[in-house]
C-alpha cells in the first residue's frame, strides 16, 4: 500500500481520540507554563496538542527512561540471591507528531539496543510502539538536521508519516502497523491527488532552504578521522564544560547508562538502571581511583569522537540526529554547534 | 549587604545578570564564578569571547582566571591595599570621573586625602601583586566606558568584609561606573532565595523591604496589619545567637532550612549553644546535623513541592510551582509556620501562598506591585516594583543614589586576625566546588554528585607536597588552634606554596572546627577566608 492519502487538519482531533481508544498516545503538548513536552494525551491535556514548536524533550525518555528498575533481588539464607524480573506495563503506544531527527534517532537507538545482545527491556517497548511521523516544514533555529542526513523530512522509518500542506495532512503509508489504523480508520482518510503530492514536494524544497544554520558536520567528521581538530579547540570546550550532564540527559541519541543496586530492606532490593554522561568523570573512574579518561579534555573528545568518528566508522553515519537541543540546554557553551564550527575553523 | 547599603543605600546587585555580557571590562573580586554561579560565568566568558577584557582578583588561579586579562593573585586579606593602590593609580593617571562625583557622590576629598597618603610601592608588597600589573588592571577598568564589578564570599567573609565591599563602591563610584546599563557592583548571593529572605526582613533589624524597626511608622504599620505588638529593638545576628554558648541568652530556638552544625564557624561552639536550649525545633527536608540535635523535628516540603517566589541575586522575584505532589508527610513552610502559630494562639488565616504575596505587597513598598497573577505572566519581576503598572528595575540608583547622594568611605587595611606563623604555618582558604552546595543536606544524597565528588580534598601546591613528602591522595591531618581533621591530598597549581584551600560541603571532614570565630563588627559576616593551620601526615 503505497499510496499516498490526506487527512484533513479539522478532523486530527476525532481521529487521535479514535487512536487513543486502543493505545496510549504520546503527543507534543504544551503545558500551562509554555513548555511544549512530549507527554501522554488524555481528555485533560488533548486540547493543547502542539505540533508549532520543537518539544523540548525526545522519544528517548520513552524507551529508555531516565530511572528504570531491571529485576528485584531477594536474599535467602538457604537458597542465595533470587532474582525477579520486574513486571513491565508496556501498553501499545502510538507516538504522535515525531519529527524526523526524534524518529532518527530511535532508528539509531534500535542499533544500540536490538543488534547483537538484544535488551529484552527496550525490545519489549519498541515492539509496542507505533509511530506517527511529522516531517518539518519549518526548521527551528538551532537545527541542522539537513547537515546531519536526518531531516527535514524522512523517507523511511515511520509507520505512518504526515506532511503539512495546508488544511490538511498528506499521509504515507509506512510499515504494517500503519496499515493496520489506515484500515481500521479508513474513512478518515482520502486517496491524496497529484496536486497534493506537488504541495508535499514544495514544502520539502522550501524547508530545506530555510535552515538558518550552516553547520558543516561533514567537514568536522573528516577532520576528527584526520585527526587534525587542533588541540586548543578541545582544552576551550573543556574549559567551558560545566559537567552538567544536561547534554547527554537531552540528547535523543546519548544512550549511556549506569547500574545501580538499591536496597529496599535487609534482604531485597532492585537493580536501576538510569541515564548517566560520558563528560562525568565518574564515568570512567576506576575503584581503585584510576581514571583513563583523566583529563576534562579527554572527556569532550570522547564525546564528540562518539558522535561524529566512531559511530560513522561502526554504522556509517553520525550518531548526531542535528534536533539542536544541546545548543540551547548548554549554558557553558561547549555544545555540538559549537564544536563543529571551532573544528572547521580555519579550513 | 552592610557595605552597599551605606555607600550606595541598597544592599544588592546594582544591574542585571544579562548586563555583564555587554560590559566592557569585567572586575570579578572573590569569586570562585565558574564553579559557584555557572548561569553568572557563562556570561562573563560570553562577553569574553566578544572581546570584554577580564580582571580577576584572586588568591587561587581559578578557572575563571584562565581566562582573564589581568589575574591580581593577591595575598588572602589584601582586597583593601590593592583596591586602594588601584584608586591611587586612577587619581594619577586623571582616570577621574570628576562630574560624576561632583553630581552624584559625598565625601569624595576624604577619599583622595587618604589616596595621596598611600605608597604604592608598599601597597604593592602588601598584596603580594607586581606593580605592574596593578598599573594595567587599573587602567583597564578606569579606561573603558562600561565595567562592571561582580563579587562573591572571597569579598565579604573577611573580618574587613563590609570595608572591602566600600572600597569596590569607591572603586565604581569615583570612575562613574555605577547609575548606569552595563556597568555597577553587583554581589553574587550565594542561595536561590538569599535576597528573598533579606526583602522579607530576616534580618535583625529591619522588617520587610528594610523597614527599620527603630522607626515608630513602619512598626505601627506593622502592628496595625499583624496585629500584635512588635519590638523596637533589633534581634541578635547569627553570630549571637549559635555562638553564645552554653549562658546564652536565647533559650529555644526554631531553625528552617539551615545547617549551623555544619555550616558555622567553630563547630563545638554552635553545638554547646544548641545543647543548651530548653527547646530545638528544626524544618529540613532532610535530617541535617542540626536537626538530630532538635527535640522536635518539621519534615518539610522542598522546592519542588510547593508554590511561592523566589528572589535571585538580580533582584529578580520569579514564581516556584509544584512539579510533584509533597512526598510522605511533609509540609510547606508556610504551613508548618502557621500551624505552629495557631497552636500558640496566633491564627495566621492565609487560603493560599498568593494571599501572602498581597500582604506582601501592600506591606514591602519594594514588592508593591508584584501580586502573582502578574509574576505568572513574565519570567519574574525585578524589585524595586511601586505598584501594578511598574515594569520593575533593571538597574538600581538610576538620576540618583537610593540613599541620596554615592558615600564614599575612604578605608585602610586591616590584616586577618589570625595570619600563618611558626607553629602554624600554612594559610587555609575555604570555598566550594561545583558539584555540592553548601552542607550537601541535599547534593550529597545524590548518587551521579557523589560519584563525582565524595570527600573534601585539602588543594596544596607541589612545592609544599615536595617538602611535606605528601603524594596525591594521601591522608592528611589539618590543624588549627580550634580543631583538626582529616583531609585528602590534591596536589594543585590553583593554590600558591604556603596556602591550602579545601571546602565546607563534607560533614565526615567539617572544616569549619578549624575556622576561626571572628567576624566583621558591621555585617556580622564570619572570616571564613583566612585562618592559620599546619598540615601533617598521620
Amino acid at each position: 500500500m503505497n499510496d499516498k492519502l490526506t487527512l484533513k487538519k479539522d478532523h486530527l482531533p476525532a481521529f487521535l481520540r479514535k487512536l487513543s481508544k486502543d493505545y496510549r498516545l504520546v503527543a507534543p503538548i504544551k503545558n500551562r507554563h509554555g513548555d511544549t513536552i512530549f507527554t501522554r494525551i488524555d481528555s485533560s491535556n488533548s486540547a493543547s496538542l502542539d505540533l508549532d514548536n520543537q518539544p523540548q524533550n525526545s522519544i528517548k525518555q520513552f524507551m529508555l527512561p531516565q530511572r528504570e528498575v531491571l529485576f528485584s533481588y531477594h536474599a535467602k539464607t538457604e537458597t542465595g540471591y533470587e532474582f525477579n524480573p520486574t513486571d513491565q506495563i508496556n501498553e501499545p503506544t502510538i507516538f504522535f507528531g515525531v519529527r524526523s531527527c526524534d524518529l532518527s534517532a530511535i532508528l539509531y537507538m534500535d542499533v544500540t539496543f536490538l543488534q547483537g545482545i538484544t535488551d529484552s527491556h527496550y525490545l519489549e517497548k519498541r515492539t509496542n510502539s507505533v509511530f506517527i511521523g511529522l516531517n518539518c516544514n519549518q526548521p527551528f533555529a538551532n537545527c541542522f538536521c539537513n547537515a546531519t542526513k536526518s531531516g527535514p523530512f524522512l523517507e523511511f522509518g515511520a509507520d505512518l508519516q504526515f506532511t503539512d500542506i495546508g488544511d490538511r495532512f498528506l499521509v504515507e503509508v509506512g510499515r504494517s502497523k500503519g496499515i493496520k489504523i489506515v484500515e481500521k480508520w479508513g474513512h478518515f482518510f482520502s486517496a491524496a491527488e497529484e496536486k497534493e503530492n506537488k504541495q508535499q514536494y514544495q514544502a520539502f524544497l522550501e524547508a530545506r532552504g530555510s535552515f538558518t544554520r550552516l553547520v558543516h558536520v561533514d567537514q568536522a567528521i573528516k577532520r576528527l578521522q584526520e585527526n587534525s581538530v587542533p588541540e586548543k579547540v578541545w582544552n576551550q570546550l573543556s574549559l567551558r564544560c560545566q559537567d552538567c550532564g544536561g547534554c547527554a540527559y537531552i540528547c535523543p541519541t546519548c544512550t549511556c547508562f549506569t547500574i545501580t543496586d538499591c536496597p529496599l530492606t535487609k534482604n531485597t532490593g532492585e537493580r536501576i538502571r538510569s541515564w548517566d554522561a560520558c563528560t562525568f568523570s565518574g564515568f570512567t573512574r576506576m575503584t581503585g581511583g584510576h581514571n583513563p579518561v583523566s583529563k576534562k579534555t579527554e572527556a569532550i573528545r570522547q564525546r564528540f569522537m562518539h558522535k561524529l568518528c566512531y559511530d560513522v566508522k561502526k554504522h556509517g553515519r553520525p550518531s548526531c540526529v542535528g534536533c539542536g537541543r544541546c545548543v540551547d540546554i548548554c549554558f557553558g557553551g561547549t555544545d555540538i554547534l559549537r564544536f563543529i564550527n571551532l573544528a572547521c575553523e580555519g579550513s | 549587604m552592610a557595605g552597599l547599603a551605606t555607600t550606595f543605600g541598597s544592599g544588592a546587585m546594582t544591574n542585571s545578570i544579562n548586563e555583564i555580557e555587554n560590559a566592557q571590562v569585567i572586575l570579578v573580586s572573590g569569586s570562585n564564578t565558574t564553579e559557584a554561579h555557572p548561569q553568572i560565568a557563562r556570561r562573563m566568558l560570553d562577553a569574553v569571547d566578544r572581546g570584554a577584557k577580564l580582571i580577576v582578583i584572586d588568591p587561587r588561579k581559578t578557572l575563571l582566571a584562565e581566562f582573564a586579562d589581568i589575574h591580581l593573585d593577591i595575598r588572602p586579606g589584601t582586597d583593601i591595599p590593592l583596591l586602594n593602590a588601584m584608586m591611587r593609580i586612577i587619581l594619577d593617571e586623571n582616570l577621574v570621573d570628576d562630574l560624576f562625583i561632583e553630581m552624584r557622590t559625598e565625601n569624595y576629598y576624604q577619599l583622595r586625602d587618604m589616596l595621596y597618603r598611600l605608597d604604592l610601592d608598599e601597597a604593592a608588597k602588601t598584596t603580594g601583586v607586581e606593580l605592574s600589573k596593578i598599573y594595567k588592571a587599573a587602567q583597564l577598568y578606569a579606561q573603558a566606558q562600561k565595567s562592571v564589578i561582580c563579587y562573591c564570599l572571597g569579598i565579604t567573609q573577611h573580618i574587613c568584609g563590609t570595608r572591602n565591599v566600600q572600597s569596590l563602591a569607591n572603586l565604581a563610584m569615583m570612575t562613574g561606573n555605577v547609575e548606569k546599563g552595563d556597568t555597577g557592583v553587583d554581589p553574587l548571593r550565594g542561595q536561590n532565595n538569599v535576597q528573598g529572605a533579606c526583602d522579607m526582613g530576616a534580618l535583625p533589624n529591619v522588617f520587610p523591604s528594610y523597614q527599620p524597626v527603630g522607626n515608630i511608622d513602619f512598626r505601627e504599620k506593622f502592628e496595625a496589619a499583624w496585629k500584635v505588638n512588635l519590638p523596637s529593638k533589633s534581634g541578635c545576628t547569627l553570630m549571637e545567637m549559635t555562638h553564645s554558648g552554653k549562658d546564652g541568652p536565647i533559650r529555644a530556638m526554631y531553625i528552617m532550612g539551615e545547617n549551623p552544625m555544619l555550616s558555622d564557624p567553630v563547630l563545638s561552639k554552635v553545638e554547646e549553644t544548641l545543647r543548651n536550649l530548653e527547646f530545638l525545633a528544626v524544618a529540613d527536608i532532610f535530617l541535617t546535623e542540626t536537626a538530630k540535635l532538635a527535640h522536635v523535628v518539621f519534615p518539610a516540603a522542598s522546592f519542588a513541592e510547593k508554590t511561592g517566589t523566589f528572589t535571585n541575586t538580580e533582584r529578580r522575584v520569579q514564581m516556584v510551582r509544584p512539579a510533584i505532589a509533597p512526598i510522605g508527610n511533609c509540609r510547606t513552610d508556610a504551613d508548618i509556620i502557621s500551624a505552629l502559630a495557631l497552636r500558640l494562639g496566633y491564627a495566621m488565616d492565609y487560603d493560599s501562598p498568593a494571599e501572602i504575596m498581597e500582604e506582601i505587597a501592600m506591606l514591602a513598598p519594594i514588592y508593591g506591585g508584584m501580586q502573582h497573577d502578574r509574576l505568572e505572566a513574565c519570567w519574574g519581576l525585578q524589585w524595586p516594583c511601586w505598584d501594578r503598572s511598574h515594569p520593575g528595575t533593571q538597574f538600581l540608583h538610576k538620576y540618583y543614589f537610593t540613599r541620596g547622594k554615592g558615600h564614599f568611605v575612604p578605608t585602610e587595611h586591616e590584616p586577618p586576625s589570625e595570619m600563618p606563623d611558626k607553629k602554624y604555618p600554612f594559610l587555609l582558604i575555604t570555598g566550594r566546588i561545583y558539584h555540592h552546595y553548601h552542607t550537601g543536606t541535599m547534593t550529597r544524597k545524590s548518587s551521579t554528585l557523589n560519584r563525582e565528588c565524595n570527600e573534601a580534598l585539602l588543594q596544596i601546591n607541589q612545592v609544599d607536597a615536595d617538602q611535606l613528602k605528601v603524594r596525591n591522595g594521601e591522608t592528611l591531618k589539618v590543624t588549627s588552634r580550634r580543631g583538626e581533621i582529616k583531609l585528602t591530598a590534591e596536589i594543585s597549581e590553583q593554590v600558591k606554596p604556603g596556602s591550602v584551600y579545601t571546602t565546607f560541603h563534607f560533614a565526615e571532614a567539617p572544616i569549619n572546627l578549624l575556622c576561626i570565630d571572628t567576624w566583621d563588627p558591621l555585617a556580622n559576616c564570619p572570616e571564613y577566608k583566612v585562618c592559620a593551620v599546619k598540615v601533617t601526615k598521620p
